[in-house]
């Protein structure tokens, strides 16, 4: 390989003319705090990609061919200094220390180290150090309130909930919205495989929790197609780039890093209910009904009554239900990492693990890393670099989701039910229950269990070389795999399958690509300041997804959990999916003196999910930046410096495979109803059956596009001391891949087709300050904004809506609505007259009919801000996480159980008095009249709404302290004898308050999990309060 | 890899064809098709639309969730979107289609004869509930995805292009009498095979939709009754019944055991207190076969009550074996001997045509017996001491009340059609529930078109359901 591009580009470099002399130069790097000499500092030869670092002294040597003549240094935190070599051997520099962030290196699509400055996209970036030891183990959660135009939310606090991110909105309509993983190079599968039916199922993890948030460095975050544009068809979300520790910045010191943490957590404000009334219906004692409308306790002739299982039981309050099923969540994650060497030559050995026992009753989750990686400059100049990851994650999970779960069952406990106290499952371990076939939520978290485990290795292999100063060539290899193996198990006696059912899965996905990338730098190009940088590159991309899935189903022995003890199999199947692509592109970097810049990009993509002889599809993009205050050399001490930043840019998107035929499937009739499955077993034989599948197949599928035009400013103000960074942006989305759904009578119930156009616009904002900048005392503060405004503003000739894919309950759907925002759920909403008030049916008081098919609820919400505070005295140092989400909208199942069964505190207040609701009643000539008409309680409060109503929509604004975490380092004096080279103790938690005005817990929760559809409440589990101590030191 | 970084160009055609599903086929034999499309209509008539039927007739009564509601006459378009689409146009009338072409490509032509006759069973539970449906541009695919509505009359008597029901069938019947490459075996889940049974079931379902209409297009039945009757060849005893049977495991089992008796939503339903009277009252010995008694005793309640339910719920009467199998197996009834013999019995009555209305009653009466598991001995001992049940000794009106009143006694199990006959007769009398609510207090007599087809097609409009259909006359 090697030789045949040496071959191929010898031709290059016999063009390239000079192997020139060159010329050594040393010299020390100090600064006024550090004038014993900067370790890590880059110096680089401008023009050419030779460069060093400095060592332990800040010393450095580096070698200057002969055409170059100027060094630049720089680092972090320090002005960037260029300085002509002229004859000199010998060069000490002093740097200053510098707040601008505009002189910041980010990491940019394809690995590439940018300065910020010439960006004219946005990348924001987010250091290692606030992701480890926050008492959280989901990267995705600890960037909450942290990056601008990015909106995470975490599905629940149960072990291993998934975690769900946009960046700048939806832009397809059922492709994944989820931005693109990168580590190290290696594109990760975040995928969550929500093989689990998610309405009474499981919540899965999104698998990059596999990553321990101690192994990483930064994450940087590009945001819009302009900026991870040369990820293709990937990308069109956005991307996170991750890079890991290593051993890179070590100064050729050896270090050993041990990090321990212990955190507890706390399931946080449930309802408050009331405790007057127990179980049963109007004023009645009904021993099944899930209701507390029952007498009031105390009432005479109801000191006992019987139970569903014919006992006398005492008739009084059991107050402490949800104290006495949710316990105290343990989280231990514990860290050693070994990392030696210089830029060149450099390892890492790590081994991170993460222990946590959930909140509900037999839920945990478990997770070992180990990362090997290196890098080495061979004698014959040669780079070759490599990791290695491997991660074993272990998840137990309990069943959520209405009526047949703990999670479902634990809102519907009559206030007078003995839940602590009351035998739950027989000698044979049949449920025990008030109202069977549902169980006891201690049944179901005993019987009904989810177990995921997952093994995953994932890599890169990179061969690079320079070619000539200009010139370099590397091929990378990066494969990603892993198989999950899930089982869940319902013993005989679960409500969702009375007589049990054990599935047993094997998910496996693989990822494998190569990259091809060839960089080219010439300085003074045409013109003297005109340094121009050329970026080609190829990718293939193969792709891997398969799915065994046994499904056992009658099972005779109680407690064996294994297929072998189910009588039939008719449910089991399997899944596989290859999808391949090729990608071409390149990126052409001009940078007019150091003020001016221009990056134009392009990127060819042919895939294998499009129809073949039309699978080609380019797309370009063009980001300028300039930079007037250097431009005009101009600084005051109000504005430091300004930045103008613009682009356009396209990314298409292909299709997901198999989407061009119509196909047919293995037939199955019904729901949760009734349901039958083929191969049908009748008198002895098993028949097979199958019928077309109710999706119309697409001969001529295109792929999708997604158009960004941005602007935005960056303003450097007060000697840098406050940078503002605004950017407005209008992403259009056309050509959707979508399922349109048809008339039914056409025998099909959708067609594959290319339709639809969507919206996103937005602004995204960030305000640092360095407040206050004393020698003992500072204070920084990161603001971030987000507003996104989705608006789907086409579908398809005729059709108004559709429901998002995945699972829905009938009269819930969330969809996408012509003129609504992503997401929109559409319900049965309370009719309401001209003037918006709602109409009451005169004859019962309650609201008149509901309106099927309306909008009710809007997840997205109106904006996000995140206020992130550092404060340092001494060695202490203190962060302070604020975040807001103001809007949105919350569909709950919960809050309508613990209303309409009359549990919740207001339920049980003065519960005699009859109410009315709000609303009027029609005249029948056009006026109208207040409501006067006078209903009892409980008719009033399930008057309110029911499950599948406009009444289980709430507000899901939320102000919360995010995160605080204490850190004080102890002082070198006091290490000086010691082998620490560092130490230091932290107390961080997360969640620590929270204030939602129009939701009795925390909104925070999305029953489905990360994907498209958010903003569903659909009787999961509840958020988590963590907070815990952590240790760190170095050797 | 070779391929992408040395040579672009053809080899990376092969490279990227890799787009063919491994997972789902793109053509299937009719062998597969025949018992997806027959499970599909079993499915129409024992699930959702049958709970429907047997609670709005008063077999049934709701004790929880939709039952509840069916029950003080509320349904709308957001009922029945799971029959209308995956049951019937989307499950079984599709699967028909796709092997009707099948069976035409391996010249097997009592594949497309069954499919015939299964079309037009399932169209007309769709045209009995919805009044005015797609029919003649129906499962056309993407080749028109806004079919316009054929109306309920040109669906049974045909005309203006449109094939009547009764001719899809005769058309069916041919193509059992024809040679066939490939016949059926097991996959024939109603018949095994049997071609002959077949065209005496196509037969007996064209003395059905003749009866149907017999109100409203009374010439066009007798014409259609007398021409089956001539050549007699239909189904005339119980073990010709056209029935399917599912099996007794998990995910085999009929609709109607499975909401009786396993699912979480097992406890929405009981049997009312009026059907249980009724037999009581006519001393039937079909009641102790049709009706549980896991007490001893029926624990029943009124249709439309809205108190305390009785407790436990394992004490409820439910539907018996008789209707759900013994472990689920059904079958699913989708016509009957004495079906028959009761439609015949009222076509003679009324209608004039050949027979004598008592004794195609009594057959009835005796043909539902034995199937109910009466023995032969206790038949006769009940007709010996009750006559006058089973005796055509009054007017016409009365007469005519008797044959429905039994037929629908026979048809227990069968929500489907004794909600047509009723509809269609006013018989069974049946009272009012308690609590009624519907639109205007009466009970339905449609069911709304579903709000998917009224979002997704615009030749749907509203239509409530307290607007009769064409053959319901009064």
């Amino acid at each position: 390989m090697k030789k045949v591009l040496l071959g191929f580009f010898c031709v290059l470099l016999a063009a390239s003319g000079v192997w020139a002399q060159s010329q050594t130069v040393s010299g020390r790097v100090t600064s006024a705090d550090e004038p014993e000499g900067i370790p890590g500092v880059s110096v680089s030869v401008k023009g050419t990609t030779v460069g060093t670092v400095t060592d332990l002294d800040g010393g450095y040597t580096v070698t200057i061919p002969e055409n170059a003549s100027v060094l630049v240094f720089s680092f972090v935190g320090f002005r960037t200094q260029e300085v002509p070599v002229g004859n000199r051997s010998e060069i000490d520099v002093v740097l200053e220390a510098d707040v601008r962030i505009l002189t910041e290196v980010v990491v940019t699509a394809q690995n590439i180290e940018r300065n910020e400055k010439s960006l004219g996209y946005n990348v924001q970036s987010v250091k290692g150090d606030v992701i480890s030891q926050r008492s959280e183990p989901n990267i995705l959660n600890t960037l909450q309130g942290r990056v601008a135009g990015v909106n995470i939310g975490s599905s629940s606090g149960s072990p291993g909930a998934s975690t769900n991110i946009n960046i700048r909105g939806n832009t397809s309509f059922t492709g994944s919205n989820q931005p693109l993983l990168v580590v190290d190079g290696i594109i990760m599968s975040n995928d969550t495989d929500n093989t689990q039916n998610t309405l009474f199922g499981s919540q899965p993890a999104n698998r990059l929790g596999d990553i321990a948030p101690e192994m990483i460095e930064s994450i940087n975050i590009l945001k819009g197609p302009a900026a991870s544009v040369l990820y293709g068809s990937r990308a069109s979300s956005g991307a996170l780039i991750i890079t890991t520790k290593s051993g890179r910045g070590l100064q050729d010191k050896t270090e050993i890093t041990v990090t321990s943490s212990f955190n507890v957590q706390d399931p946080i404000n449930y309802a408050p209910l009331q405790n007057n009334y127990g179980q049963g219906t109007t004023n009645e004692y009904v021993s099944t009904t899930a209701a507390s409308w029952g007498p009031r306790f105390g009432t005479p002739g109801f000191e006992t009554v019987t139970n569903t299982q014919g006992q006398q039981v005492p008739y009084q309050v059991y107050p402490d239900h949800f104290d006495i099923f949710f316990n105290q969540g343990r989280l231990w994650q514990n860290g050693v990492t070994l990392a030696s060497g210089n830029q060149d030559d450099n390892y890492i050995i790590g081994i991170n693990t993460t222990n946590q026992e959930g909140i509900v009753p037999n839920t945990g989750f478990d997770r070992y890393n180990v990362q090997l990686g290196g890098n080495k400059k061979l004698n014959n100049g040669v780079l070759i670099g490599g990791n290695i990851t491997y991660a074993k994650t272990k998840q137990r999970n309990g069943t959520a989701g209405n009526g047949g779960s703990a999670m479902g069952q634990i809102t519907r406990i009559p206030r007078s039910y003995d839940f602590g106290g009351t035998q739950w499952q027989d000698e044979l371990g049949a449920p025990i229950y008030y109202n069977p076939p549902s169980t006891h939520p201690f049944w179901s978290t005993e019987n009904e269990i989810f177990d995921s485990n997952v093994d995953r290795a994932f890599g890169n292999f990179t061969v690079g070389y320079d070619f000539a100063d200009w010139l370099n060539v590397t091929y990378r290899v990066t494969g990603d795999t892993y198989t999950d193996r899930r089982k869940q198990t319902l013993r005989i006696g679960a409500a969702r399958n009375v007589q049990g059912q054990i599935s047993e899965d094997m998910i496996f996905r693989s990822e494998v690509n190569g990259d091809l990338l060839i960089t080219m730098r010439k300085d003074d190009l045409f013109n003297s300041g005109i340094n121009a940088n050329l970026l080609l590159g190829q990718n293939i991309n193969q792709r891997d997804f398969q799915r065994i899935n046994v499904t056992g189903d009658q099972l005779n022995i109680f407690g064996f959990d294994n297929v072998s003890n189910a009588a039939v199999f008719t449910n089991s199947f399997e899944t596989r999916n290859r999808r391949r692509l090729i990608g071409h592109y390149a990126q052409l970097n001009l940078d007019y003196n150091d003020y001016l810049f221009l990056e134009l990009s392009g990127r060819v993509d042919q895939s294998s999910t499009l129809p073949a002889g039309n699978n080609a599809y380019f797309y370009p993009s063009a980001a300028v930046s300039f930079v007037p205050t250097d431009w005009l050399d101009y600084q005051s001490s109000v504005l430091s410096q300004v930045k103008l930043k613009a682009n356009v840019a396209r990314v298409g998107r292909d299709a997901t495979p198999y989407l061009l035929a119509s196909l047919f499937g293995q037939a199955a009739y019904g729901n949760n109803l009734a349901q039958i499955n083929f191969p049908l077993s009748i008198g002895g034989a098993n028949i097979p059956g199958f019928f077309p599948q109710g999706r119309i197949g697409s001969l001529d599928l295109a792929p999708e596009f997604v158009d960004n035009f941005e602007v935005g400013m960056v303003l450097g103000l007060f000697d840098y001391r406050v940078e503002l960074d605004v950017t407005l942006y209008n992403m259009v989305s056309t050509s959707q891949i979508f399922d349109v759904a048809i008339s039914p009578s056409t025998g099909f119930d959708n067609r594959t087709t290319n339709i639809g156009r969507m919206v996103n616009r937005g602004i995204e904002s960030t305000l640092r300050a360095l407040v206050v900048d004393g020698n003992e005392f500072s204070w920084d503060a990161t603001l971030n904004f987000t507003m996104i405004r989705n608006e789907v503003t086409e579908i398809a000739p005729g059709v108004e809506n559709s429901t998002i894919p995945g699972n829905s309950f009938l009269g819930i759907a969330p969809s996408i609505a012509v003129g609504h925002p992503y997401g929109v759920v559409i319900s049965t909403a309370f009719p309401r007259n001209d003037n918006g008030d709602l109409l009451i049916n005169p004859a019962t008081g309650g609201f008149a009919p509901g309106v099927p098919g309306q909008v009710v609820s809007n997840p997205q919400p109106d904006f996000i801000a995140g206020l992130a505070n550092t404060f340092r005295y001494k060695n202490f140092s203190l962060d302070v996480l604020l975040d807001a989400q103001v809007g949105g909208e919350l569909y709950s199942f919960g809050q309508v159980d613990l209303r309409s069964q009359g549990h919740i505190d207001y339920t049980g207040v003065e519960r005699h008095m009859p109410r009315i609701l709000p609303g009027v009643i029609a005249n029948g000539d056009g006026t109208y009249r207040p409501n006067n008409i006078q209903i009892p309680a409980q008719t009033y409060f399930a008057g309110l709404g029911g499950l599948a109503s406009e009444g289980a929509v709430f507000d899901a604004s939320v102000y919360r302290v995010r995160e605080m975490a204490l850190n004080y380092s102890l002082p070198a004096t006091l290490l000086g004898n010691t082998p620490f080279g560092s130490a230091s103790i932290g107390f961080s938690a997360r969640n620590l308050l929270f204030f939602a005005p129009g939701f009795p817990a925390d909104p925070e929760v999305n029953t489905q999990g990360a994907g498209n559809i958010q903003g569903m409440d659909l009787s999961g589990p509840p958020q988590v309060r963590n907070y815990g101590v952590n240790l760190r030191f170095t050797l | 890899m070779i391929c992408g970084a040395l040579v672009m160009g053809t080899a990376c055609s092969d490279f990227l064809d890799i787009n063919e599903s491994p997972n789902l086929p793109t053509s299937v034999t009719p062998d597969v098709l025949l018992p997806a499309g027959l499970a599909g209509s079993a499915f129409a008539n024992n699930n959702e639309l049958n709970r429907f039927g047997s609670i709005i007739t008063s077999v049934t009564a709701g004790a929880n969730n939709s039952p509840a509601t069916y029950d003080i006459y509320t349904i709308d378009g957001a009922n029945f979107n799971n029959q209308w689409r995956f049951e019937i146009f989307n499950g079984s009338l599709i699967t028909y289609k796709s092997m009707i072409e099948a069976a035409e490509e391996i010249n097997s032509p009592t594949y497309a004869g069954i499919g015939k006759i299964m079309t037009a069973y399932t169209f007309s539970i769709a045209t009995d509930y919805w009044g005015d449906i797609p029919y003649s541009q129906a499962l056309l695919g993407d080749e028109n995805t806004s079919p316009e509505l054929d109306t309920q009359e040109q669906i049974y008597l045909g005309g203006d292009g449109v094939q009547s029901l009764f001719d899809l069938v005769r058309e069916g019947i041919a193509d059992l009498q024809a040679q066939s490459a490939v016949t059926p075996g097991q996959d024939d889940v109603v018949y095994g095979g049997n071609a002959e049974s077949w065209i005496k079931a196509g037969n007996a379902l064209i003395l059905k939709f003749a009866n149907t209409i017999s109100r409203v297009a009374p010439d066009r039945a007798r014409q259609e009754i007398e021409s089956v009757l001539q050549n007699g060849n239909f189904i005339a005893s119980n073990d010709e019944n056209m029935s399917f049977s599912f099996g007794s495991s998990v995910g085999s089992r009929s609709p109607i055991y499975e909401y009786t008796y396993v699912t979480a939503f097992s406890n929405d339903m009981m049997i009312s207190t009026r059907f249980k009277d009724l037999l009581e009252g006519k001393n039937d010995p079909r009641l102790p076969l049709y009706v549980t008694r896991p007490t001893g005793e029926y624990v029943t309640i009124d249709n439309g009550f809205r108190g305390s339910l009785p407790t436990p719920t394992s004490s409820w009467s439910r539907f018996s074996s008789y209707v759900v199998g013994e472990n689920g197996e059904g079958p699913v009834r989708f016509l009957t001997n004495a079906q028959i013999q009761f439609i015949l019995a009222e076509s003679a009555l009324l209608l004039g045509t050949p027979g004598d209305p008592e004794e195609h009653f009594q057959n009835g009466v005796r043909a539902s017996m034995a199937l109910a598991g009466v023995s032969s001995a206790n038949i006769d001992a009940y007709f010996e001491n009750n006559a006058d049940e089973v005796s055509l000794n009054g007017s016409e009106e009365e007469n005519w009340e008797k044959i429905m009143t039994q037929k629908y006694i026979a048809n227990y199990g069968n929500g489907v059609e004794q909600w047509n006959d009723y509809r269609r007769t006013g018989f069974p009398v049946l009272e009012d529930h308690q609590n009624a609510v519907g639109i205007d207090g009466t009970r339905p007599v449609r069911a709304q078109y579903i709000n998917e087809e009224i979002a997704r097609n615009t030749n749907f409009e509203v239509i409530l359901p307290t607007e009769p259909v064409w053959w319901d006359i009064d």
